[in-house]
């Protein structure tokens, strides 16, 4: 229709400039316009037509002025300018989607088998008839093929931006003119990024995608992620972050369920939101004894699922073997260093080596490994302090420490990557004197400038918003009766204000005091470390104030104390950027060395000890990276399908400077089992970018007339008229037409 | 007229037996150990908020009310309140525990014990637990409650003891105490340990009462290898802090008993 009207296509216009042809300036034909204006005006109210009602008058000028003023931008002879291709000079990139998604049957016809009707040989013949046209297999990467009819939607992987990254790289050798991808939009890659984008549009290369498969089916639950930690303590409490999307499922009941092999780890009810809508579900299980588990998050299906291949997900998860040693130091007898102790006795992925002041002169140690332990009192070196992954300190005043042990403590949080957590009480933070201390700056909160701020009286605690999510406040699975249980515990026996959370830090709970509200606790990041600030001494009335069988001060000693050391890495930290690798083998290997005062060994051995999936073992010599000191890298490909484990080893000369592993898990075709329906939002995007555009599968047959408008390939620069377009004869008719009614009607002839 | 002289001579005679009576109980030849019973000043900081109280467990006694003088004031009142101040005068001495001037009475009866984790029992030889506050108690020490007895002595006041001690923890036993146990070293090293005597046998030459020769140091263990119930038979601690500031107790049976006390404290704010 469009094209009729106006003589060529819409792509045209779209693609072109509409111009004026006619040498005579455009000033010339606005002045003319406006004197046409004028003059039509002049007799029509100058015979007294003024007595009529004005709105008639007014009418048929303005229709002889459009009259005049459209014969007037003719004679200026209008024109579009447009670069088309030359024909059988360029080329046409038709780029198949050939993974196993387009296999996928709707309404008892494949994906594949559509796109082969919409790609009919009449299509390819119009295509033919002005281009030449290569065709593109598209799975882990593009290949060219003679036919698209042997497809049968088999490849293991979708990677749109590498297929198209090829497929357009050919531009700079080829006269590419155009790109067709048909797909359903499905990627492993997580989409097109925008250095394949700026490639494609670098080469002005037009991408018209034609998109397959339902835009969402009618009933599927799908686990689109999984995130866990790579690595945990022993025995520790963790969250798993389970992302969950449904169709034709709304507000329906699934159970969630984490397992580790046939065991299972965690299970509980959700309810399903809107079809599409993305939630993430938060399931915390405990991580059990050292070693290295699969854990995989699965819903069960409800009803008939038009695919039940893509309800559970899985992740290697790294169980460490290590017991984390925390100091606890006290300044005085107090029962919270009693019952954090025992909290602590209780879990045995901890040890809690602690030292409390029982006179002036004396500290009582416990749980040191050798009699000379901390014999001297707190330790005084790096080799001893960094020794313990974290640090507590009860009522001790900031003066007991030497300024060579505060600075320790500053590069033990900073350099060591440690964690320190302060606790009220009487000596303790401001009334200790540490809001003027130089270590004021580690601390999560701003402490009141002022003494007596700690207060033997009751503070009801509560969860704040963060604390609602933090593993710390954990005190039930179910979210509500966490916040209920919070609540209800025991008053603690005094607290201590801590001032205001500084900038960056997150309060996960608050007590009341009277009317006020002040923060229990807050924690913050600092340097590669943490902090945290628990504003009482007083929380052992949660252990004598509760039945025995409660165990919410235990577990919140034991998960806050567990925080406190998660993130404290030894001197050899080996990464990989991801936990799954689906259909890519290259696995880029990280490792930081520190030394033993944890400074970044720039001068370090490093090798990665890769075991793999068959139990046969590679090593990879990784190299320093230049422009971060200590930090070695390497590139390493994972050809096999399983569970992968890189232990890393750093040493310096004949001194092993520590050790370290990771795992990883590649996989091969499954994730083409996930996000199945046409991802149209991408497909229209990437049309959109590089000047193409999407098209229904019904609409392909017109694609030989519209991508024949592409600056891409071989092409000429055309002005065609339009002064001959139909539309102009048309409004003329109208305009006419229009204006003789309206005097027969108005008798104003 | 002749029943008349009669009432009034046996008024005078009455008068004169309590007189003397009276004399001898609490008159000028008194041991100098009655002063337990005169008047204890309240210190001006008793209402301090503490860390820590010394807590009195009030407890019903054996056989009450009409076995003996002490049953119907209650076994539990013996030495206290003189006791309890100054050995905790002591305690705010020698360590830094925050610890109040006043002892803390608590009722076995009400949820109060909760509050404070560290409880003395005087003379539990004479107590006798029904089987709710036996529950209770147990509750208490499972929770993480410490108790520490003191002041019994001899065969038969061990069983009365353990009668109720049988209520509290039926499955668990009294054990002596290792010489190596955290409780003897926490801050004071007490290896060498004696029998510190109470004033009830003073004078006597000998510093046991009944058949408890031995002082005996016991305990009862929880599954984590804590003491829970620190038991000091055959000894008076009581009394060695009650007269620790008179001259004629002598000094190394009260400098036992504090230290003793004091280790029990931090052992109990520390395990």
């Amino acid at each position: 229709m469009f094209e009729f009207f106006f003589k060529y296509p819409f792509a045209a216009f779209s693609k072109g400039q509409v111009l004026l042809a006619a040498r005579w300036p455009v000033w010339v034909l606005l002045a003319l316009i406006l004197v046409a204006a004028g003059a039509l005006a002049w007799p029509m109210f100058r015979r007294g037509h003024a007595v009529a009602p004005r709105v008639k008058p007014i009418a048929i000028w303005l229709l002889q002025t459009t009259m005049v003023a459209m014969l007037l931008v003719l004679l200026w002879q209008p024109a579009l300018s447009v670069a088309t291709l030359r024909p059988q000079q360029n080329i046409v990139a038709v780029v198949v989607d050939d993974s196993k998604s387009m296999s996928i049957v709707e309404d008892s016809v494949s994906r594949m088998q559509r796109l082969k009707e919409a790609l009919s040989p009449s299509v390819v013949a119009d295509l033919q008839k002005k281009f030449q046209v290569r065709f593109y297999r598209l799975g882990a990467r593009a290949e060219r093929v003679e036919t698209t009819a042997n497809l049968k939607g088999d490849s293991g992987s979708t990677r749109l931006g590498d297929g198209l990254r090829e497929v357009s790289a050919e531009a700079a050798s080829l006269p590419i003119g155009a790109v067709v991808l048909l797909s359903d939009g499905a990627d492993n890659a997580g989409g097109i990024d925008l250095e394949t984008t700026n490639q494609i549009r670098r080469f002005r290369i037009p991408v018209h995608t034609v998109g397959f498969g339902k835009e969402k089916p009618d009933h599927d639950i799908e686990v689109t992620n999984l995130e866990l930690p790579q690595r945990v303590l022993a025995t520790s409490r963790l969250n798993a972050q389970v992302s969950v999307k449904q169709w034709g499922f709304a507000n329906k009941r699934a159970k969630l369920t984490l397992r580790d092999g046939d065991k299972i780890l965690s299970q509980r009810e959700i309810t399903l939101k809107a079809d599409g809508i993305e939630q993430t579900e938060s399931v915390s299980f405990n991580s059990g004894n050292a070693g290295v588990r699969s854990v995989q998050a699965s819903i069960e299906p409800i009803g008939t699922e038009e695919n039940d291949k893509n309800n559970a997900q899985t992740r290697l998860l790294t169980v460490e073997p290590g017991k984390p040693r925390i100091l606890y130091i006290e300044g005085e007898p107090k029962w919270e260093y009693k019952f954090i102790r025992r909290a602590i006795e209780l879990d045995q992925g901890l040890q809690l080596v602690s030292m409390v002041r029982t006179t002036q002169n004396k500290f009582y140690r416990q749980g040191i490994e050798k009699p000379e332990e901390l014999e001297q009192g707190f330790p005084a070196t790096v080799e001893e302090l960094f020794n313990f992954q974290g640090i507590v300190i009860g009522g001790v005043e900031a003066a007991y420490f030497t300024p060579n042990q505060q600075e320790l403590l500053k590069q033990f949080v900073d350099r060591r990557g440690g964690g320190v957590l302060w606790l009220g009480g009487r000596g303790g933070l401001s009334d200790g004197g540490w809001a003027a201390s130089p270590l004021a700056e580690l601390l999560p909160t701003v402490l009141p400038n002022r003494k007596n701020t700690f207060q033997r009286d009751p503070a009801y605690v509560e969860l704040a918003a963060a604390g609602r999510d933090s593993l710390i406040c954990r005190l039930d699975e179910d979210p509500a009766r966490n916040g209920d249980r919070w609540k209800k515990l025991p008053y603690l026996a005094n607290y201590e204000d801590p001032g205001t959370p500084k900038p960056g830090a997150v309060v996960l709970a608050e007590m009341n005091v009277g009317r006020n509200k002040m923060p229990l606790l807050t924690t913050q990041n600092y340097g590669r470390g943490r902090t945290a600030l628990f504003a009482t001494s007083g929380s052992w009335r949660w252990q004598m104030q509760q039945p025995l069988e409660d165990m919410s001060h235990e577990m919140f000693w034991q998960q806050m104390l567990r925080w406190l050391v998660s993130g404290t890495t030894g001197p050899v930290v080996s990464s990989v950027n991801k936990s799954v690798y689906n259909d890519e083998q290259s696995v880029p290997l990280r490792a930081e060395i520190r030394d033993r005062n944890y400074n970044p060994a720039a001068d370090a051995a490093v090798e990665a000890r890769i075991v793999k999936p068959d139990g046969s073992s590679e090593t990879v010599t990784l190299r320093p990276d230049p422009g971060t000191p200590g930090v070695y890298t390497a590139n390493w490909g994972a050809a096999a399908t399983g569970a992968y484990v890189v232990e890393t080893v750093a040493r310096r000369g004949d001194q092993e400077l520590g050790r370290d592993a990771v795992t990883f898990r590649r996989e091969d075709g499954v994730a083409e089992n996930f996000g199945t329906h046409q991802n149209k939002e991408l497909l229209e995007k990437l049309a959109q970018q590089t000047g193409g555009r999407y098209w229904q599968p019904s609409e392909v047959k017109k694609l030989a007339g519209e991508i024949n408008y592409s600056e891409a390939g071989i092409s000429i620069r055309e002005t065609r008229d339009l002064w001959d377009a139909p539309i102009f004869f048309l409004m003329a008719l109208l305009l006419r037409g229009g204006e003789w009614l309206l005097r027969r009607k108005w008798g104003v002839v | 007229m002749r029943a008349k002289r009669a009432v009034i001579v046996s008024f005078l005679v009455l008068s004169l037996v309590s007189a003397i009576l009276a004399q001898r109980r609490f008159g000028g030849q008194r041991p100098w150990w009655y002063d337990e019973d005169d008047y204890v000043a309240t210190p001006a900081d008793a209402n301090e908020k503490t860390e820590y109280a010394f807590a009195r467990l009030k407890y019903p006694s054996w056989g009450r009310p009409f076995n003996e003088l002490w049953a119907r004031r209650g076994n539990w009142t013996i030495d206290y309140p003189k006791a309890d101040r100054t050995f905790v005068a002591g305690v705010r001495r020698l360590t830094r525990v925050h610890t109040r001037s006043v002892e803390q009475v608590v009722d076995l009866d009400s949820d109060e014990i909760y509050n404070w984790p560290w409880l003395y029992v005087v003379e539990p030889g004479h107590w006798e637990l029904t089987d709710k506050q036996a529950a209770k108690l147990r509750d208490y020490l499972l929770r993480g409650g410490f108790l520490m007895t003191d002041d019994f002595h001899g065969t038969q006041e061990w069983e009365i003891f353990m009668i109720s001690m049988r209520k509290v923890f039926p499955e668990r036993a009294v054990v002596d105490l290792d010489n190596r146990d955290a409780i003897f070293h926490v801050l004071y090293n007490l290896d060498d340990r004696f029998q510190v005597p109470g004033v009830a046998t003073f004078g006597s030459g000998v510093t046991y009462e009944y058949d408890g020769v031995e002082a005996k140091w016991r305990g009862v263990y929880d599954d984590k290898g804590r003491i829970m119930v620190a038991v000091c038979h055959n000894m008076d601690l009581g009394d060695a802090w009650e007269w620790a500031d008179n001259p004629n107790y002598p000094e190394k049976y009260a400098t036992l008993a504090y230290r003793i006390g004091v280790n029990y404290i931090l052992y109990a704010m520390s395990h």
